[in-house]
C-alpha cells in the first residue's frame, strides 16, 4: 500500500464516519434522556429512506433537500410514538427489557408496513451526483459521499449548538446527568422526553434519507445500520455526543481498513464482532452495567 | 390438598394433549395438516427452550438462531456421515451446548438489554461466518442425502417426543429449587447472590439446557427439510420467531410457550402463503399490546377469562341458592 492508497482509504473512512455519527446520534439522545434502547431506530432509518425516495420521484425534490425535510416530519412522528406508546412504559434509571421489546415490536410493525407499501425489491436514489467523482491529484472522492458528509456534519454541529446554548439543550443535558435533580430544578420531564424522542426520531429519518443516497435499500434496510449504531454509541460510552463521534470514527476506520486483511464476505461480521467486544471489554464506556460484586464461578 | 388437586388437573390436561396429538395422524388428517403440526411441534421445542432463559431467568436473547442453525448443520452433517438420526440429534444438542458456553461466558457479564443487544451481534456474526464457510457449502446451503423412503410420521413422532421432553423439563424447572434460583436471578441478581445463588453459574446452566433443546429442534427440522441454508436457519427472523412465540404465549409459564408455538406454527404457515409479510406485522403489534397491557401474554388473557367465567358461575350459583 503506497501513500496515495492510504490517503484514499483515510478520506473514505472520514466521510463514512460523518454519516455514521449522524446516524447514531438519534439513538444516543434518546438513550441519554430516557434510558431506552431504541430498536425501532432501524425502522425509522428505513422510512426516512423511502420518504426521500418518494419526494424525489413524485415531486422531484432533491434528496439532500428531502433529507432536511425529513427532520420535521419524523420529529412529529416521534412525538406521536412517544405520546401513544413510549410514555406508557414505567420510567426507569436503567434500560428495561419492556422498553427494548416495545421498540422491537414497533420495528417489526414499521418494517412490515414498509413491505406492504413498497414490496421487497431493492430501490435506490439516482441523481446526477451518484456516479460522478472529484479528483484531487491522486485522490479520488465520490461526489455523493461529500454531499452527504456536509449536511451530516452540519446537523451534528447544529445539535451541539442547541445542546450548549439553548434552554432546551441545557434541560436535556441536565436530564441526562440526573433525572431527579432535573425535575427538582423545574424541568417538565414528560414534555422534554416527548420532544427528545421526537428529535431522536427526526435525526433517524434525516440520516435514513442521507444513507439512501449512498446505498440501495429495501424495507429491511436499517438492520445492519442499527447494529452499527449500537457499536458506535457503545464505543462512545452511550451518553456522550463526542463519544459517539469518536465511536463513529473508530468503526469507520476499522471497517475501511479491514478490506486490506479480511475477505469482503466477512466484512459485515466486523461491526457485529466489534459490538460484542466493545460491550464485554469496555466497561469504562458503559458504566453501571457491571455488577458491583460480580463473581466468576 | 388444594395444590395437589390442581397439579393433577394440569397433569391430566397435558396427558390429554399428548394423547390427542399422538393419535391425530391416524384419524385421517391431511398430509398438509401433519406437516403444519410437525412445524408447530419443532417451534414448540425452541419456544419452550427460549422461555427457560428468557422467561424464567429473564435474560432476553435475540440469538437463538445460532443454536437452531448449529443444531441443524450438526444433524445434517452427522446424518450424511452415516450417524443414526437419534445420534445425529444428540450431536446437534452437544454442538449447541458447547456454543452456548462460548457465547454465555462473555455475554452474561452484561445485564438485561445489553445482553440482548450483544446476542444480536453474536448471531449476526455467526450467520456471516456460516455464509462464507466453504465446507458447509457457504451461502448455497447444505443438502442431506438420506436413503430410504420419506416417512412423514416418523418425523412427526420425533418432534412430538422431543417437545414432550422439553415440556417435562420446563415443568420440572418451574417446580424445582433450580427454577427458584433462576427466578431469583431474574428478579434481582445481587439479592440472588446474597442468598447463595451463583447468578453466572445459574445463567450458564440454563443457557446450556436451552441451547441443547434448541439445537435438537434445529436438527429435527433439518432432517425433515433435507436442505438448509444460512439465511434460513441462522437468519435473524429465526431468532425473532423463537423470541416471539413464548412472549406471545406467556413468558415464564409452562403452558405459554406451547400455546405460542402452536399459534405461531399454525397461523404463520397459513398466513405466509397468503400475505408474505402480514404475519410479522401482526406479531409486532401483538408484542406491543402484550408489553403495554398484559405481560403474561395469551396465558394471562386465558387466566382473566377463567376468572371472569368463574365469577359469573359463582354469581349464578349464589343467585340460585338465594
Amino acid at each position: 500500500m503506497d501513500a496515495a492508497d492510504f490517503v484514499n482509504l483515510m478520506v473514505s473512512a472520514l466521510l463514512l464516519a460523518g454519516i455514521y455519527a449522524a446516524m447514531s446520534v438519534g439513538m444516543t439522545i434518546i438513550y441519554g434522556v430516557m434510558k431506552i434502547v431504541n430498536l425501532a431506530h432501524a425502522g425509522f432509518l428505513m422510512l426516512g429512506a423511502y420518504y426521500v425516495l418518494e419526494l424525489h420521484e413524485q415531486l422531484n425534490i432533491d434528496p439532500l433537500v428531502g433529507s432536511v425535510l425529513a427532520f420535521p416530519a419524523f420529529l412529529l412522528a416521534g412525538m406521536l410514538v412517544h405520546w401513544t406508546l413510549v410514555k406508557r412504559i414505567p420510567v426507569s434509571d436503567q434500560p428495561t427489557l419492556a422498553s427494548l421489546l416495545l421498540m422491537f415490536g414497533l420495528w417489526l410493525v414499521l418494517q412490515n408496513i414498509g413491505y406492504l407499501i413498497w414490496g421487497s425489491s431493492d430501490r435506490s436514489i439516482l441523481t446526477s451526483r451518484t456516479l460522478s467523482s472529484m479528483h484531487l491529484g491522486p485522490i479520488t472522492i465520490p461526489t455523493v459521499r461529500v454531499m452527504v458528509f456536509i449536511p451530516a456534519v452540519c446537523s451534528l454541529g447544529l445539535l451541539e449548538f442547541v445542546l450548549r446554548k439553548t434552554w432546551y439543550g441545557r434541560a436535556v443535558r441536565a436530564l441526562m446527568q440526573n433525572r431527579y435533580a432535573g425535575r427538582l430544578a423545574g424541568i417538565p420531564v414528560e414534555k422534554m422526553a416527548r420532544l427528545t424522542f421526537g428529535v431522536g426520531i427526526g435525526f433517524a429519518g434525516a440520516a435514513g434519507g442521507l444513507l439512501a443516497q449512498l446505498y440501495s435499500f429495501s424495507p429491511d434496510f436499517g438492520h445492519g445500520f442499527l447494529l452499527r449504531s449500537f457499536v458506535i454509541i457503545v464505543l462512545g460510552g452511550l451518553e456522550s455526543f463526542w463519544g459517539a463521534a469518536a465511536g463513529a470514527l473508530v468503526l469507520a476506520l476499522v471497517e475501511t481498513f479491514s478490506i486490506l486483511v479480511l475477505p469482503a464476505g466477512y466484512q459485515p461480521a466486523i461491526a457485529f464482532s466489534l459490538l460484542v467486544l466493545a460491550l464485554v471489554l469496555l466497561p469504562g464506556g458503559i458504566a453501571g452495567i457491571f455488577a458491583k460484586k460480580h463473581r466468576w464461578a | 390438598m388444594q395444590m395437589g388437586r390442581f397439579l393433577n388437573y394440569r397433569l391430566a390436561g397435558w396427558g390429554t394433549l399428548l394423547m390427542v396429538l399422538g393419535i391425530l395422524p391416524w384419524l385421517g388428517i391431511s398430509s398438509n395438516l401433519t406437516r403444519l403440526l410437525f412445524t408447530a411441534l419443532v417451534w414448540i421445542i425452541a419456544s419452550v427452550a427460549w422461555n427457560l432463559l428468557g422467561g424464567v431467568t429473564g435474560q432476553v436473547s435475540f440469538g437463538f438462531a445460532v443454536f437452531y442453525g448449529l443444531g441443524a448443520y450438526a444433524a445434517a452433517m452427522g446424518i450424511n456421515g452415516g450417524l443414526h438420526p437419534l445420534a445425529a440429534f444428540t450431536f446437534s444438542g452437544l454442538v449447541a451446548a458447547l456454543a452456548s458456553v462460548f457465547i454465555g461466558l462473555p455475554t452474561f457479564r452484561l445485564r438485561g438489554p445489553y445482553f440482548a443487544i450483544a446476542t444480536i451481534g453474536v448471531s449476526e456474526a455467526v450467520r456471516v461466518v456460516m455464509t462464507n464457510l466453504s465446507f458447509t457449502g457457504g451461502a448455497s446451503g447444505y443438502r442431506i442425502a438420506e436413503h430410504g423412503r420419506f416417512r412423514p410420521l416418523e418425523h412427526y413422532y420425533t418432534a412430538l417426543g422431543f417437545s414432550a421432553v422439553a415440556v417435562v423439563i420446563s415443568a420440572w424447572i418451574h417446580e424445582s429449587r433450580f427454577g427458584l434460583s433462576l427466578q431469583a436471578v431474574r428478579e434481582d441478581e445481587e439479592a440472588a447472590a446474597d442468598i447463595g445463588v451463583n447468578p453466572l453459574k445459574a445463567k450458564l446452566m440454563v443457557h446450556l439446557l436451552a441451547a441443547t433443546l434448541t439445537g435438537i429442534a434445529g436438527g429435527v427440522y433439518a432432517r425433515y427439510a433435507a436442505y438448509i441454508h444460512p439465511q434460513g436457519v441462522f437468519g435473524f427472523h429465526t431468532s425473532v420467531a423463537i423470541l416471539l412465540m413464548p412472549i406471545i404465549g406467556g413468558a415464564g409459564t409452562v403452558a405459554g410457550p406451547v400455546i405460542g408455538g402452536f399459534v405461531y406454527g399454525l397461523v404463520q404457515e397459513e398466513l405466509v402463503a397468503a400475505f408474505p409479510q402480514f404475519h410479522l406485522l401482526l406479531y409486532g403489534a401483538l408484542l406491543i399490546v402484550i408489553i403495554l397491557f398484559e405481560p403474561q401474554g395469551v396465558t394471562g388473557w386465558l387466566g382473566k377469562l377463567r376468572g371472569f367465567i368463574e365469577r359469573i358461575w359463582r354469581k349464578s350459583a349464589t343467585a340460585s341458592v338465594g
